[in-house]
């Protein structure tokens, strides 16, 4: 989760999230450069007297017209590279369904036999010592680490969003249609997210949680649970 | 705590940033500097060493960015490549055995 007056990025935990913020120091880079530039010119304009006596000047329009052209193809060619990343499908070991309610998550195990709940956040009043408010909640996703897991995601009554920053997924869920998404864990861990589409009076407080585990401890909570 | 060039670019924990901005203004010194001795025009020196700035940060960016994604690559190799060997050692995948088998049977 994000600590109190953090601005950048999560630390990743899918190999997408990796490659998203490896290109965003890439931008940034690319802006450090753009800006540092501007401000120079910026404090060459300020300095000079104005006067009217340029008519031609075609070298500069020239390299004011290439230079940028080749930033957008720094940028754009990465940006391309992980939007195609994003959209590959890697045959899912586990698919699983997420779907929005006013105002909690209900998951559903399709691959096993009834195995759903529903996730309502834990309220202030009966947090225990040392959770995180807003955050936590009664019944967590389990999925196993390091394995590709297909989400389905939808919404009951109005939008919602399955947002979990860590990840590098946000999804809509929409009433009526099935949006797919598709992730790999490469750690063990807690996974904080929260509904990212405004749904009504409490969309601030139907929280996502994800817990990460080796492959053994997934199977032993799967027949806890649907037990 | 974090030191943010001009506000956004987090020179300490972005792999690379610190690096490509040092270089950068030793670069931006070095073709400034170079460029007034030779000539003594002023203002051109300083457009030349904000150029040199851009291009050697830039260019020394990429080379560090190229070479850490080549290293990220082989790291997740040896990753992988570890965790089949402690998986597989001693049964029928294992290649070293294959290999050892094949060496028997050839002599």
């Amino acid at each position: 989760m994000a600590n109190h007056s953090q601005l950048g990025f999560q630390d990743a935990s899918s190999p997408i999230m990796e490659e998203l913020v490896e290109f965003h120091d890439h931008a940034l880079m690319v802006a450090l450069t753009i800006c540092s530039l501007v401000l120079y010119l910026l404090t060459l304009m300020l300095m000079e007297k104005l006067s009217s006596n340029t008519v031609d000047a075609q070298e500069v329009e020239l390299i004011w017209t290439i230079l940028p052209a080749i930033v957008l193809i720094l940028l754009a060619l990465p940006s391309l590279q992980i939007l195609y990343m994003m959209d590959e499908i890697d045959e899912p070991d586990l698919t699983l369904k997420a779907i929005g309610h006013q105002w909690y998550w209900s998951y559903e195990y399709t691959d096993f036999k009834d195995l759903s709940f529903d996730s309502y956040m834990i309220p202030t009043t009966d947090l225990p010592l040392g959770h995180f408010r807003l955050l936590e909640v009664d019944h967590r996703v389990v999925i196993p680490m390091e394995s590709p897991i297909r989400m389905i995601i939808t919404a009951d009554d109005v939008l919602h969003s399955w947002a979990v920053p860590t990840l590098g997924v946000k999804t809509d869920a929409i009433p009526g249609r099935l949006n797919q998404t598709s992730f790999t864990t490469t750690r063990p861990g807690i996974f904080y997210g929260q509904c990212s589409e405004i749904c009504g009076a409490n969309h601030s407080f139907m929280p996502i949680v994800v817990e990460s585990t080796p492959l053994t401890y997934f199977e032993n909570w799967s027949s806890l649970i649907s037990s | 705590q974090s030191f943010k060039l001009l506000g956004f670019l987090d020179v300490q924990s972005v792999p690379c940033a610190r690096e490509s901005v040092l270089y950068g203004s030793v670069g931006s010194l070095v073709v400034g500097l170079g460029y007034f001795l030779a000539t003594s025009r002023v203002r051109r020196s300083c457009d030349f060493a904000v150029g040199g700035f851009i291009c050697t940060t830039l260019g020394y960016w990429f080379y560090c960015r190229y070479n850490l994604a080549q290293q990220r690559i082989r790291q997740r190799m040896l990753k992988e490549a570890v965790r089949n060997k402690i998986l597989y050692e001693g049964s029928h995948f294992d290649p070293a055995r294959k290999q050892t088998g094949n060496e028997r049977s050839d002599s």
